[in-house]
């Protein structure tokens, strides 16, 4: 026994002390400056700065706005996607290379991506074009430094996990439940609702966290997307770090934005664990 | 039958969606105008050239490249003990062990970008390579963790002993035994480590400069700024080499995970 806790300490030992000094002591640092002045003494200021303040809770809303939108879309798009992918193409290669074209954004830099949009989304864009083109608009529709330009981008950039996490839990769906479902004289749509909905439930929930937690603190689309007009969290902390330089109050935000995603986090993972055991 | 039509319908715009910005780009990177142009007016390889001259360019190509190397490197490094820990032992602390090593999965970026700068500055480490070496390594290690964690089975585990009961020593057995077994997982989650590497932005700005700078950190300076035929032919190159990653991956492992009634 003396032996194999001598070889766990061996292993564990380098991934732990590099995670003790390039993850836990940075964020350390970034917690206890957020609680300090400049001359060491302990101050509760900087979050009373983030709290009391307006503009804060603006900036904060506009980000939940974009995030929940974003994450609703997503769902939206998503399920049918994946649905799709998992219960109607029948030719391989199709899904074979569907799977690969969800999967190439994922792998490509959001700068890229957004910047794809920047283009098209131009007031002598695709887009727009289009829309003309159709006779849907007269005049051009401004969408980058708008809601609406952000919200394309992030659902652009966010789908993909979601149809995945969701194919996944559709693909692993046991299909004689809901042959069982039809054979006891149920309809489609109820057994749809009653018996395929919540049984890949965890996989979108989980999707859905994902989603959401990537969305709230995403910043290269919104800054790209936005042109300066529309500001989100991340951006401020962005602001304190590479330009005003406080780092006590650029720590305060870092860490209310942590503190934000973690609870989002555990808490929509209780919600899919207990649709994984009501399952 | 309409419910079925209508999916259908949304699913092939949705596809439409996810691949318009990705063609929109590599069109646009060959149109022959000095301003971005879809559908491109003319063809031409120009702007790649103009690419390949820029210096700047260049050198954080290579920034880029060494970094993600190194970043992915050290992480297999770190990786592949902690998940044999994880995976072999029952001790105290065990899901604690895991949770830590895996959060940078759900950590927003900017965070530890942010703490990384301001640890950095108290150390003399800011804003140099080793500075954006650390930070990659943490944000791309649960990649293969996640992809070597599954392989360490039971199953496996009695390979392993038999090897140890045949006399192997622990080294031996290592190399000789799990090393194989594992070494799937090992190069799909290195690919994965070094995509993600290669393409963050959030946690590289706050220690890059202007000479020491890595591609996605250039182009969204750049971006902001310009718009030209450049930054589109940039990235093209990072649209294929990301294909090309996941046509190896596809390949390796077999990407097809939505095939209906697969083994769970």
């Amino acid at each position: 026994m003396a032996a194999s806790r001598t070889t766990l300490a061996l292993l564990l030992f380098a991934p732990l002390a590099f995670f003790a000094a390039f993850f836990l002591a940075p964020m350390a640092v970034v917690a206890l400056t957020s609680l300090t002045t400049d001359d060491g003494g302990l101050t509760f200021a900087h979050y009373a700065r983030i709290l009391f303040d307006q503009y804060h809770w603006d900036v904060l809303w506009v980000t939940f706005r974009i995030a929940l939108a974003t994450t609703a879309l997503c769902l939206l798009i998503g399920f049918p996607l994946a649905w799709y992918l998992v219960r109607i193409v029948r030719w391989r290669s199709w899904r074979r290379a569907c799977v690969i074209l969800i999967v190439v954004p994922l792998f490509t830099s959001n700068i890229v991506r957004s910047f794809g949009w920047m283009v098209l989304l131009g007031r002598t864009g695709l887009v727009n074009q289009g829309l003309m083109g159709m006779g849907m608009t007269e005049r051009p529709i401004r969408f980058l430094g708008t809601e609406t330009g952000i919200l394309i981008g992030m659902v652009y950039i966010l789908m993909p996990f979601v149809v995945l996490s969701v194919g996944n839990a559709l693909a692993k769906i046991d299909t004689a439940l809901e042959d069982a479902s039809a054979d006891l004289g149920v309809g489609p749509a109820r057994t749809f609702w009653f018996v395929t909905l919540p049984l890949c439930l965890p996989g979108a929930v989980s999707g859905a966290i994902m989603v959401f937690a990537l969305a709230v603190s995403a910043y290269v689309t919104p800054a790209l997307l936005s042109g300066g007009q529309i500001t989100v969290f991340s951006m401020l902390i962005f602001q304190q770090y590479s330009s005003v330089f406080d780092f006590h109050y650029g720590g305060a935000l870092s860490v209310t934005l942590l503190v934000l995603t973690l609870v989002l986090v555990t808490l929509a993972g209780r919600i899919g664990e207990r649709g994984r055991r009501a399952a | 039958m309409i419910a079925r039509l209508l999916i259908r319908i949304i699913a092939l715009a949705a596809m439409a969606y996810l691949v318009l910005p990705l063609v929109v780009i590599m069109g646009a990177s060959l149109t022959q105008t000095s301003y971005l142009a879809f559908p491109p007016q003319g063809l031409t390889l120009k702007w790649f050239g103009v690419l390949f001259d820029d210096p700047s360019y260049v050198s954080a190509f290579i920034t880029s490249t060494l970094l993600a190397l190194a970043a992915t490197a050290v992480a297999v490094l770190l990786a592949v003990p902690a998940s044999l820990a994880l995976a072999r032992y029952v001790f105290a602390g065990r899901a604690g062990v895991s949770s830590l090593l895996m959060s940078p999965l759900v950590l927003p970026y900017v965070v530890l970008g942010a703490a990384l700068l301001q640890f950095g500055n108290d150390f003399g480490l800011a804003r140099s390579f080793e500075a954006l070496l650390v930070g990659h390594v943490v944000i791309v290690m649960p990649f293969v963790l996640r992809s070597v964690l599954p392989l360490l089975t039971p199953e496996q585990r009695a390979l392993e002993e038999a090897s140890m009961d045949l006399g192997g020593t622990p080294v031996a057995t290592f190399f000789l035994v799990v090393l194989p077994q594992i070494r799937g997982g090992i190069v799909s989650g290195a690919l994965l480590a070094f995509i993600s590497s290669w393409i963050n932005v959030e946690l590289s700005i706050f220690n890059t400069t202007s000479a020491l700078n890595t591609i996605p950190v250039k182009m969204f300076n750049y971006v902001q700024y310009t718009i030209d035929p450049t930054i589109a032919a940039v990235s093209a190159i990072t649209i294929v080499a990301a294909a090309l990653v996941i046509i190896l991956l596809d390949l390796l492992i077999g990407l097809d995970m939505l095939s209906e009634r697969q083994q769970p």
